[in-house]
């Protein structure tokens, strides 16, 4: 039994039902493996006696699980109705220049992962910029190269 | 119109809110409907058509999903979706019918649902039968403005080797998923990510690997989920459709026969709502291309000088004919209790009357003794406790049992389960002891039992003395003067008691003889039993009817083709005793038995009518009370509770110590298994693994880890396994699915090789 097993146990143990800590769970497998695999998502299903099916399921509905492998880092920008609207492609597109790769791709060391996202729920001072689950608003074009510069570096 | 059905609840909420009316309008009709009753059923019941495509009451409560049953109900801002609305008193509801709103919202919404799907109908097997098709044609504008490409995704892609599934056409109703989820609960298939990139899936490429997965291709509202059995066979209105009864096990769930041509082409279900409720086992479902395997014998054969050779009718009758003759008073009837009534009887009047001998070997007993506490299925729905005595597991016997058993859980139902691996852990043969101390002793159980309104008792496994030991407790509970409760005895063979009533129909005599002349096997089951083999051993000849020469091909001196249960009209007695028709799909490769029974008994002077419904008469007459087969009409009604009697039940006894090694072996019959499954590639999955069940208790002691080899091993047989642990086996048991127990016997020693 590895400690992810016995950790997810003890978190579920927290629910009247082993199946409704699958979120939390799901979170401490993604931090143990770095992203969801096909043996993780097994993991998780057998600490919580359910499938691995259902586990994905889930898993792929939200999008801060990951299910293929993802950089140490990782770069959402809104492009969603409220940050379009004050330059959400630009900021995008200087991040897509900066780093070299086009959103939804990482970098080739595997380092950053770049992404849209959907709204991220701060509409009042866009463009959104989560940065490992971080946010950073408003971020303009002109603020993109040291923001990847720092990531760089950190 | 069927009565609406209520949504949700427990069954007592239930019970209490049905008394209450309640008044709404639709469409400007006035309707009175139980409290609690979804707007769908109320409509229905008002003679106005809401159209559904995710509403599916069997799956649980309404989830509004498709958005296809829009309402504008008056008071209400917007469009409702009458699948999630139950009705209140004075509600005014508006459907397409009558207000423009809800036919805008209508018509909307199959513009959504077809953005992306392909209308490939005419490559669709759904096409003639499919949802979506009739209600565009209804609903639809007839236009479409998507003017961007659709989604195009890789297509048919196999869920499960008789399950094919085509992502384009899906329209996300979460249909399939729910039944995994909340019915067949296996947590198979679900739904992969989100919005436009939503699809239903397996985990990687893994199959859907459940009994009950073939109810999805049913469920599915369009052709998403096919069978790939029935692929590219026939369009809905090219075949002719026989109203059955599945016989594969006792449960007898009520089905459609769809043939093209003279074969079957699918076998689908005909929902009696108090056996089956709609839904059909994959070996039910799956299994009839058996019927066509190269391997079935379709002529009779006779034991050449080497192997087994080709003989016409006119011969083979001949034989048998001799074969009898030399055999009066020594014929032994050996019978499977998959025959129906009417061929059971032509069999034993040929033996009893025609060879002058009453020695038969019935299969496992079940009789009468649980008549007083008869319940119908569906009563497990709405039960508060069941406690299963479960020697065998209840899915490997009565597959639809265990839908049901979960149905109750969800319903609330206390579920308790008595035997090698249940809750309650009791070793093999204790199953009886188990019963008589319920009855006997306190226990929390047996106070809650008591307390119940509506309590269960089911026995599933062999030595019940045809279920007298569960009739005793059930009577110290006091369960035949309860509704709703009662006890059911799961028989191994489909037709136990129905068999028995039509031997004894067929004479009353006693004449046993004291050697076996001819032994006449019946069906395959009969000729894969141990005693019947013995017999064989003994008998100076032996005659068996079967689909393949398997077992029996072995031994017998003449082998008779016989017919597949949807080939056979008849009738059939379920678990329940409920007497059930069988209606024969047209056309079948082997001659039908009744035919030549009848010449065979015209000449030994036995006077046999030829057909299933004289049969049915004459035997009805003697041991039915004089039932009538229209008496039993499509959907057949539960025959009443008998009065109940005062009586001993034998006291249960400790099962025999064990030969041959400190392991009991439980042998049991998997689900998947026998020859109809064995014949059918598509079913070749689900069988059983070559793997042996061993308790972690008794596998550490050996060194065993799980996905090991082992050797199993008795009195100079070893077969050689895979170990599982299974960590709710009572220690001391192992378990291991019949086709892989070869000759082990009871007594068995595990070991690393
Ligand atoms: S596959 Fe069929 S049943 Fe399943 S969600 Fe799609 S349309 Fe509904
Ligand atoms: S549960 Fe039994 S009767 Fe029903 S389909 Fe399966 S084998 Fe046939
Ligand atoms: S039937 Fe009501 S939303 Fe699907």
């Amino acid at each position: 039994m590895t400690g992810l097993f016995a950790e997810i146990q003890a978190v579920a143990g927290r629910y009247p039902e082993p199946k409704s800590a699958v979120l939390p769970a799901l979170r401490l497998a993604q931090e143990h493996y770095g992203h969801l695999t096909p043996e993780a998502l097994r993991e998780v299903a057998s600490a919580l006696g359910t499938t691995p099916a259902y586990c994905r399921g889930i898993a792929s509905f939200y999008d801060m699980f990951h299910l293929a492998p993802v950089g140490e880092h990782m770069i959402d920008v809104c492009t969603n109705a409220s940050c379009a609207l004050v330059g959400a492609a630009q900021v995008l597109e200087a991040f897509e220049r900066e780093l070299g790769i086009r959103a939804g791709e990482t970098t080739p060391d595997g380092r950053i992962t770049l992404r849209s996202a959907e709204c991220l729920g701060g509409c009042g001072s866009g463009t959104v910029v989560s940065i490992d689950e971080r946010y950073r608003q408003p971020v303009k074009p002109e603020d993109v190269p040291a923001i990847v510069e720092e990531l760089r570096r950190g | 119109m069927s009565a609406p059905e209520l949504v949700g609840g427990s069954a007592a909420d239930r019970e209490r809110i049905a008394h209450e009316l309640v008044t709404v309008t639709i469409d400007g009709r006035q309707v009175q409907v139980p409290k609690g009753t979804g707007l769908v059923e109320a409509a229905a019941a008002a003679g106005v058509e809401i159209p559904v495509f995710c509403y599916e009451p069997r799956v649980g409560a309404g989830i509004g999903a498709c958005r296809m049953c829009l309402v504008e109900i008056e008071g209400m801002p917007k469009l409702q979706t009458g699948c999630t609305t139950p009705v209140t008193d004075g509600m005014v509801v508006h459907t397409a019918g009558t207000s423009e709103q809800a036919a805008a919202g209508q018509s909307a919404t199959m513009e959504f649902l077809l953005l992306n799907h392909p209308l490939d109908c005419p490559v669709c097997d759904k096409g003639g039968e499919c949802a979506l098709q009739d209600l565009s044609f209804r609903y639809g504008s007839g236009k479409t403005r998507m003017t961007f490409r659709k989604r195009s995704l890789e297509k048919p892609i196999p869920i499960s080797p008789t399950i094919a599934l085509d992502r384009e056409r899906c329209i996300m109703c979460f249909r399939c998923t729910r039944f995994s989820q909340e019915v067949a609960q296996d947590e198979e298939l679900s739904a992969v990510n989100r919005g436009a990139l939503s699809m239903i899936a397996t985990f990687e490429d893994e199959p859907y690997r459940g009994p009950f997965s073939g109810n999805v291709t049913e469920l599915c509202p369009v052709g998403a989920l096919t069978s790939t059995q029935y692929r590219f066979k026939a369009r809905p209105w090219e075949y002719e459709q026989a109203a059955s009864v599945c016989g594969l096990c006792p449960v007898g769930c009520n089905v459609a026969v769809q043939s093209r041509e003279g074969r079957v082409q699918r076998v689908l279900s005909r929902n009696h709502p108090e056996v089956d409720r709609g839904w059909l086992c994959d070996k039910g479902r799956f299994s009839y291309s058996h019927l066509y395997s190269e391997e079935r014998i379709l002529t009779p054969r006779r034991r050449g000088v080497r192997e087994l050779e080709e003989l016409g009718w006119e011969q083979a009758l001949d034989e048998l004919e001799g074969m009898i003759e030399r055999a009066q008073g020594e014929v032994v009837l050996a019978l499977s209790g998959s025959e129906t009534l009417e061929l059971a009887y032509a069999l034993a009047k040929i033996v009893r009357q025609g060879a002058g001998s009453d020695r038969v070997v019935l299969p496992e007993q079940a009789a009468d003794a649980l008549d007083p506490f008869r319940v119908p299925i569906s009563a497990l729905a709405e039960a508060e406790e069941i406690v299963v005595f479960e020697e065998c597991p209840v899915l490997d016997r009565a597959p639809l049992i265990e839908l049901w058993l979960k149905q109750a859980r969800r319903n609330g139902a206390h579920v308790t389960r008595i035997g090698p691996s249940g809750d309650i852990q009791r070793g093999r043969g204790e199953a009886a002891l188990a019963c008589q101390e319920l009855a006997e002793k306190e226990s929390a159980l047996g106070k809650r039992l008591r307390a119940a309104e509506r309590a269960i008792l089911l026995w599933s496994g062999g030595g019940g003395a045809g279920g007298c030991h569960l009739a005793a407790l059930a009577h110290a509970l006091g369960l035949h003067e309860k509704e709703g409760s009662g006890a059911l005895l799961l028989p191994a063979s489909p037709n136990a008691r129905g068999v028995a009533e039509a031997w004894a129909a067929a004479g009353d005599e006693n004449r046993q003889p004291r050697q076996i002349g001819l032994l006449v096997v019946s069906g395959d089951e009969a000729a894969s039993e141990p005693q019947v083999r013995q017999l064989a051993e003994h008998a100076r000849a032996t005659v068996a009817l079967t689909l393949f020469a398997g077992d029996s091909g072995e031994w017998a001196d003449l082998v008779l083709p016989a017919t597949g249960y949807l080939e056979r009209s008849g009738t059939m007695r379920n678990l329940e005793g409920r007497l059930q028709r069988l209606r024969g799909a047209t056309g079948s490769p082997a001659r039908r038995e009744l035919s030549w029974l009848a010449e065979l008994a015209g000449r030994l002077g036995v006077d046999l009518p030829g057909s299933e419904a004289a049969l049915f008469t004459e035997l009805s007459a003697k041991v039915l009370d004089g039932i009538s087969l229209a008496s039993l009409g499509d959907r057949a009604p539960l025959p009443p509770r008998v009065e109940a009697q005062t009586f001993e039940a034998a006291r249960a006894e400790s099962p025999p110590t064990l030969l041959g090694g400190p392991l009991e072996l439980i042998r049991y019959r998997a689900l998947f298994s026998g020859p109809e499954v064995e014949h059918v590639p598509e079913l070749s999955f689900q069988r059983p693994a070559a793997e042996v069940e061993i308790s972690p208790e008794d596998a550490d002691r050996r060194g065993i880890s799980g996905g090991n080899e082992v050797v199993v091993r008795s009195n100079g047989t070893r077969v050689t396994l895979r170990a599982r642990i299974n960590a709710a086996l009572l220690p001391g048991m192992v378990r291991v699915a019949a086709e892989h127990c070869a000759e082990l016997a009871r007594g068995v020693e595990v070991s690393r090789p």
